[in-house]
């Protein structure tokens, strides 16, 4: 799924996308974030912020400093440095989200779509339908059964694309269109072969299934989680989903309401990312 | 109360206090860049305040705020013309206006532009979350849209007797007559996924910009696009719609392709997103964009690197401290 050179795609006079392979999968994605931190590591002056996203990274940076053609060659000769094999370890928090699927503000949201556009199939029906899966039961056992990888953060402070590790447990679907104007805050959503929770009450455009009642965005910073930023998930952590009960993601609320929850977070874990594939490649599937 | 403030008495419609570069170096976890939408106006007004050109200042959007000064100071107006007056009486914008404690500086609604600018001796002196003063009001970053009563802290002011400056017209942002915009812009990154005859089409069609637009995104209303081959037949992680891709990077000033609607993203807009982006507004035109109102025409006209550099280096020399002269 990498191509093989980088492929440079310029956005306007102050940016550059940097596309290394075609494809939604985790190999791609660590190369991705090598490619970043060698970035990183050269401390080129002109660049302001870089994104690292599934397949690709955008570069910002200021052209007054440096040209758009300086800065592709650098890009280029510091892959060619680094190469594309993948192996080591890093650093992963394991933050386990307790989640309530089919709950009842993201079916408010969902009938309030369809109420514009009726043909608009029920998301977690559709979900079902074009996954194979025999009920909702069984698209919450999925979902539920695997631990995901945080690819990329972005489209609203702290929204993360998460794809799932285990083999076998990946569901696809299509995103809305057009658009939703809402979503509700904490919802869980798919999209592609991805899932991500929405941080915030914002536009969006993944099927949804349920909602996270603990947050992944705290503006104020009240929890205890966000002692150091906005936002919880960082690109390279791991989620892992807990269902909950109606009745226990009502407390939950209350906790996150009342400024006391404390989220579940492992902090001492590393990913291995040899011992990954190796156990993902036993499981008879590509990782 | 601090002496050095300002109190709100009416908040505008969304004002919003804006500082220059914008927050650099969070857009990898979500965070917009912000700052002032119209940079033009927003150096201009600082220069007219005798600040830094980039300082803290408040940016309106299409109605103004009321404020009073709870410390004398200079203020600038700047940018959509809202009519300030001060105590009931008009003042002129692109200049500066000594104000004593006490007085109140109200924006009406803008009669031409959208956004109109006031810099205050001193800067806002609000607090710096994740390295800048600038707010993104939707998320609450940096704080929120100006409330009814909040209070705006002011850096320390200056002492002694102060110029009194002014922007001469031929410096000042030119607003069409005939809400007409010539939008300069580039092609890329993903104008290969349109079809020749659609790229040509962007660059020639009349674009009307529609009421939801906002510091987010201005929504435009055209023709249809048709798609290429790399659109068309896909891998399926890149979505089912044509103008879906797998989730990248957003530059700013993108002109974001969701179906078929053109959405050109804009300061507060999201960062990544699985919707190509055809073509992208060169960095000097940008302020134009802040002051095309709803029902306003764009025309893009299609520019180069080399191009954007010298209408980059057009708009630094015009919003450099040597374009103010005294009055």
């Amino acid at each position: 799924m990498l191509h093989e050179t980088l492929r440079f795609f310029p956005g306007g006079d102050r940016a550059v996308e940097v596309e290394l392979g075609d494809g939604m999968d985790f190999t791609l994605n660590f190369t991705v974030h090598r490619l970043v931190a060698a970035i990183r590591e050269a401390a080129i002056p002109a660049i302001e912020d870089i994104i690292p996203e599934l397949a690709s990274l955008q570069i910002n940076y200021d052209p007054d400093r440096m040209s758009y053609e300086d800065l592709v060659r650098e890009i280029a000769a510091i892959y060619e440095r680094i190469g594309t094999g993948i192996s080591g370890t890093l650093p992963s928090r394991l933050v386990t989200m307790p989640v309530s699927y089919f709950e009842a503000e993201t079916t408010a949201c969902i009938e309030d779509y369809r109420r514009t556009y009726p043909d608009k199939r029920t998301d977690p029906d559709l979900l079902c339908e074009l996954n194979g899966l025999e009920d909702r039961a069984a698209l919450a056992r999925r979902h539920s059964a695997t631990e995901y990888w945080v690819a990329a953060l972005g489209f609203w402070p702290g929204l993360c694309s998460l794809l799932p590790l285990r083999p076998g447990s990946r569901i696809t679907a299509p995103k809305y269109n057009p658009p939703r104007t809402w979503t509700p805050k904490g919802a869980v959503g798919i999209g592609g072969a991805l899932s991500c929770i929405y941080p915030d009450r914002t536009p969006g455009g993944y099927q949804l299934i349920g909602r996270c009642p603990a947050p992944i965005y705290d503006g104020a910073q009240r929890l205890p989680a966000f002692r150091d930023s906005l936002a919880l998930l960082r690109a390279g952590d791991r989620v892992r989903f807990r269902p909950v009960s109606a009745e226990e993601c009502a407390w939950i609320d209350a906790e996150v309401a009342a400024g006391r929850y404390e989220h579940d977070i492992v902090e001492y874990q590393v990913f291995s990312v040899d011992r990954y594939l190796d156990w993902a490649r036993a499981h008879g599937e590509k990782a | 109360m601090s002496t050095h403030s300002i109190t709100v008495l009416k908040p505008g419609l969304e004002t919003t206090v804006q500082e220059l570069p914008g927050r650099i170096g969070y857009l990898e976890q979500g965070f917009p860049v912000s700052g002032p939408f119209d940079k033009w106006s927003f150096r201009q007004a600082n220069l007219l305040a005798g600040n830094p050109r980039d300082a803290a200042a408040l940016e309106c959007q299409f109605l103004g705020p009321a404020l009073r000064f709870e410390c004398d100071a200079v203020v600038a107006v700047t940018g959509a013309d809202m009519r300030p007056k001060l105590d009931g009486q008009p003042v002129p914008m692109w200049q500066s206006v000594p104000v004593a404690a006490g007085q109140v500086l109200e924006l009406a609604a803008a009669y031409t532009g959208a956004r109109g600018y006031i810099a205050v001796s001193g800067g806002i002196d609000t607090p710096v979350v994740l390295g800048s003063r600038a707010v993104f009001h939707m998320a609450r970053v940096g704080g929120q849209a100006l409330a009814k009563a909040q209070i705006l802290p002011l850096g320390a002011q200056p002492t002694g007797p102060r110029d009194l400056l002014a922007v001469p017209e031929a410096v000042r942002p030119p607003f069409p007559t005939d809400r007409t915009w010539q939008i300069e812009a580039l092609a890329g990154p993903n104008d290969d996924w349109l079809d020749d005859a659609s790229v040509e089409m962007f660059f020639s069609a009349d674009w009307s910009v529609q009421a939801k637009s906002n510091r987010t995104g201005i929504r435009l209303t055209g023709p249809e696009f048709g798609f290429a081959g790399r659109a068309l037949s896909k891998g399926s992680d890149h979505g089912q719609d044509p103008s879906n891709i797998i989730d990248h990077g957003y530059p700013l000033g993108a002109v974001n392709l969701a179906g078929q609607t053109p959405i050109i993203l804009v300061n507060d807009a999201p960062s990544t997103g699985g919707f190509i982006n055809p073509f992208t507004v060169a960095s000097a035109a940008f302020w134009k964009l802040a002051q095309a109102k709803p029902g306003d025409i764009l025309r893009f006209r299609r520019v180069d690197r080399e191009e954007a550099a010298r209408l980059r280096a057009t708009l630094e020399t015009v919003t450099s401290a040597g374009v103010t002269v005294r009055v």
